[in-house]
């Protein structure tokens, strides 16, 4: 026999939730998406956590989408260490005298000085495949950004785990 | 014993046909500190590492790199090559104070 309070205690709780989710989204979400919409991202990639890393993204891109694909970064789940974090970066977009990735950025969200690195690069090197180990202060997204010299912008991303801040 | 800083070492294939496309390692002594941390006197540590990497084959500058203090202490750094041609393969760092590092390997083809 079913209960009689049973379709207004659900009602209760459902759009208790549903103000809940709304008054908690309300001001990150905005701001999310205020700075999402700056880089044109999509809405999947990692959220942009600051002013400081939007303007890095602006910088880097010129205002045109930031796309994935077409680079892979290699990165471990957990970083032990955050002093010494390996870092590969692969992509397979052409590097030919036409056709070249000009820069490869580094980028990590909670690191004190974000823009970590950038790398310069010509069809010379024939490929795009760049190994170091970098610091991480804490557990953040880590963003690989190649700008090609046609114009287009390329991203990969990776969601590193740090248990010993490697920056002090 | 540990190196002084500004030690370089490239890395490349001894044995390379023209045309490969060889895989360059380079490493330099180097603190890289980030400014943030203090020595056991608790006086603060400046901030002192390399910001800038140029990589030349023979005499064309094939790639530029800007770091941070972010990168790792003693960096290392690989990248490809597209070996077309004997000549040197040169790098230079230069860090935050002014001091150049130099060093170089030689891209020669084996004989078949």
């Amino acid at each position: 026999m079913p209960r009689p309070d049973e379709p207004s205690r659900r009602f209760f709780l459902r759009s208790a939730l549903l103000a809940a989710a709304g008054m908690i989204g309300s001001g990150s979400l905005l701001e999310s998406e205020r700075l999402l919409a700056a880089h044109g991202a999509d809405p999947n990639d990692p959220e942009v956590p600051n002013e400081e890393v939007a303007r890095i993204l602006q910088e880097i891109s010129g205002g045109k989408p930031i796309r994935r694909g077409h680079l892979s970064l290699d990165m471990p789940l957990v970083a032990e260490d955050g002093r010494i974090v390996p870092v590969i970066i692969e992509s397979d977009l052409p590097m030919t005298a036409e056709r070249y990735v000009k820069g490869i950025h580094l980028i990590v969200d909670h690191n004190p000085d974000a823009h970590l690195a950038a790398f310069q690069l010509s069809p010379a090197i024939g490929s795009v495949s760049i190994s170091t180990r970098i610091k991480m202060k804490r557990t953040t997204w880590v963003r690989a950004i190649a700008a090609t010299n046609t114009g287009e912008i390329w991203a990969a991303y990776a969601r590193v785990q740090v248990t010993l801040n490697g920056c002090g | 014993m540990n190196p002084s800083i500004g030690e370089a070492r490239i890395r490349v294939p001894d044995r390379v046909v023209q045309g490969d496309l060889i895989v360059v390692n380079a490493i330099i002594s180097h603190p890289m500190d980030t400014g943030f941390f203090r020595n056991a006197d608790g006086q603060p540590i400046p901030a002192y590492f390399i910001k800038d990497v140029v990589v030349t084959y023979g005499d064309q500058e094939i790639a530029r790199f800007t770091w941070t203090s972010g990168i790792s202490r003693d960096p290392i750094i690989s990248f490809t090559l597209k070996a077309d041609r004997e000549a040197p393969l040169g790098m230079v760092w230069t860090d935050n104070k002014g001091a150049e590092f130099k060093q170089s390997a030689d891209i020669k083809f084996a004989s078949a």
